[in-house]
């Protein structure tokens, strides 16, 4: 397992450290559990925003991770990075889901799969923000943390959440203030 | 009203975000208070924790599955099948297997890779490669009798291959069209041997490292939805795409068996139950077989070595499908 990397990082431009671990994989499979972690986020950001939705994201996203796998032995860098090969995965599988959904749904024409495969800068903006926090959220302290995925994910109410972590109401709603207080402090203005 | 300190100012704006009923009105957040809730939209797309966790448990589970198999086979996995052989081949047995093979050149820019023959001049056994895939095939007999099976092509050009096709003696079934419900280009012929094709070049798509193979077999299955769990237990498959109808049919599956696929449906309405010979490579023939038996498969021939050097078996699944199950033991094995 790979110690986990700065936020902000782009990894995009460091083929050469991707090189090393993906050599690593190519000669013993187990070693892929350090290119998911360095790759997660941004195949899983890519996706959600091409779908917008996250069960299809994460189902998508365990799609692409599936076939990278499968086909590792076949990777081959030639000069890009592997987020590169895993955005072009990804944008296949995209692809294939809107032909799923346009298959099931008989043919609506609102489900043509999009046209590009190629990421485009915003998107890549979009994927770098989006896993920046992603990464900052990873580091705050467990308790802040629990709090916002029950929060903004789970969408449960203070009540809720201070039940389930036996805390007061109060006390949840300080922790919720301090943990996106210190998000927007590291995020600088890349949230807005 | 006395002032809010930034904490309950901030719940009270998330609330109203989140669209909590009982918490209302919704003030004019402060800009301090603004800010932060700017955050919250990106929050909500994150993925949820668990599943980053249980992808990542799903991927080791896979990778000590492949690598338990492999060791079981005491072969590496990319040995178990034989060089230029990538998918699961469909397997014909033909009555006129001779103009068959002539049709699949003539009608796909079929490569004849081998013919042999029996002592009656009948073929044994041929193989056309076709893209990057390979079909098989040989003259029917009371053992193997003929089967009309139904095979997909993936081509770079879905009208000319299905001009060809008809040129080549194919009756149209459809031309290729865009209006296709897979969302890629598709038509459809059959052959005079009676086999059904489906043309397809995709759309929205560009090749990938994971690959499309030319040749998928295609099974349209009686009560199709049951083959998912025989075929996950029977050969530790891997679906890969599954789209049902809200009853529990399946409409189109894409399954994986040690890296090579093919895709399945329930046949209903005007669509006939298909049953198809299929070749298929894997780690161990011997521990596959007893594993397809116990999951419901009925042996057909056990384990053996072919003198061609492979390791091979035959099994029927429940649908009526018979599976040639082979494992390439090396270029030494060969008699």
């Amino acid at each position: 397992m790979v110690a986990a990397r700065r936020p902000g990082r782009k990894r995009h431009s460091q083929p050469a450290s991707d090189r090393l671990l993906v050599e690593a994989a190519q000669a013993d499979p187990s070693k892929f559990e350090a290119l998911y972690e360095l790759h997660f986020e941004l195949v899983y950001f890519f996706i959600l925003g091409r779908v917008q939705d996250r069960a299809t994201a994460e189902d998508l996203t365990s799609e692409v991770f599936h076939k990278a796998l499968a086909n590792l032995s076949a990777y081959e860098s030639r000069g890009t990075p592997f987020a590169a090969w895993l955005f072009r995965i990804a944008s296949n599988a995209i692809a294939d889901h809107y032909k799923r959904a346009k298959r099931e749904l008989r043919d609506d024409d609102t489900l043509d799969p999009p046209a590009q495969p190629s990421i485009s800068s915003k998107e890549m903006d979009f994927v770098e923000r989006h896993a920046f926090l992603f990464r900052l959220v990873e580091k705050l302290p467990e308790i802040q943390r629990r709090v916002l995925y029950g929060r903004f994910i789970e969408e449960r109410s203070i009540k809720e959440i201070a039940q389930h972590l036996r805390k007061s109401e109060g006390a949840v709603k300080q922790l919720q203030f301090r943990a996106l207080e210190t998000l927007r402090q590291q995020m600088g203005g890349r949230h807005e | 009203m006395s002032k809010r300190s930034p904490v309950e100012e901030l719940d009270l704006a998330v609330s109203a975000l989140l669209a909590v009923p009982e918490r209302r009105p919704v003030p004019r957040p402060s800009p301090s208070v603004a800010r932060l809730l700017a955050l919250i939209r990106p929050l909500r797309d994150l993925p949820r924790p668990e599943f980053k966790a249980r992808l990542k448990t799903d991927l080791k589970r896979r990778t000590s599955m492949n690598q338990a198999a492999s060791s079981a086979a005491s072969v590496k996995s990319s040995q178990f099948r034989r060089e230029n052989f990538p998918n699961i081949a469909p397997y014909f047995l033909i009555d006129g297997a001779p103009k068959f093979i002539g049709f699949l050149v003539a009608a796909f820019n079929g490569i004849e890779r081998i013919r042999v023959l029996r002592p009656d001049g009948s073929i044994m056994h041929a193989e056309v490669a076709i893209g990057n895939s390979v079909i098989e095939l040989g003259d029917s007999n009371e053992e193997y009798p003929p089967r009309f099976m139904t095979t997909h092509l993936y081509v770079p050009d879905a009208d000319a291959t299905y001009a060809n096709a008809l040129a080549a003696g194919a009756t149209p079934v459809y031309a290729p069209t865009d209006n296709h419900p897979s969302g890629d280009r598709w038509g459809e012929a059959k052959d005079p041997f009676g086999n059904t094709w489906y043309i397809a070049t995709r759309k929205g798509w560009v090749p990938g490292p994971e690959g499309v193979l030319t040749v998928q077999p295609y099974l349209h299955l009686r009560d199709g939805h049951n083959m998912i769990p025989f075929i996950e237990a029977a050969f530790g498959a891997h679906i890969t795409g599954l789209h049902e109808s809200p009853d529990g049919k399946v409409l189109h599956a894409t399954i994986e068996i040690y890296g090579a696929t093919l895709e399945i449906d329930e046949a209903q309405g005007k669509v006939e139950p298909t049953q198809s010979y299929l070749h298929v490579y894997v780690p161990d023939t011997d521990a596959l077989y007893a594993q397809a038996v116990a999951a419901g498969a009925k042996g057909i021939k056990p384990p053996y070595t072919a003198p061609y050097g492979d390791r091979a078996a035959t099994i029927a699944d429940p649908f009526g499908n018979t599976w040639f199950l082979a494992t390439y033991l090396g270029p030494e094995a060969r008699q």
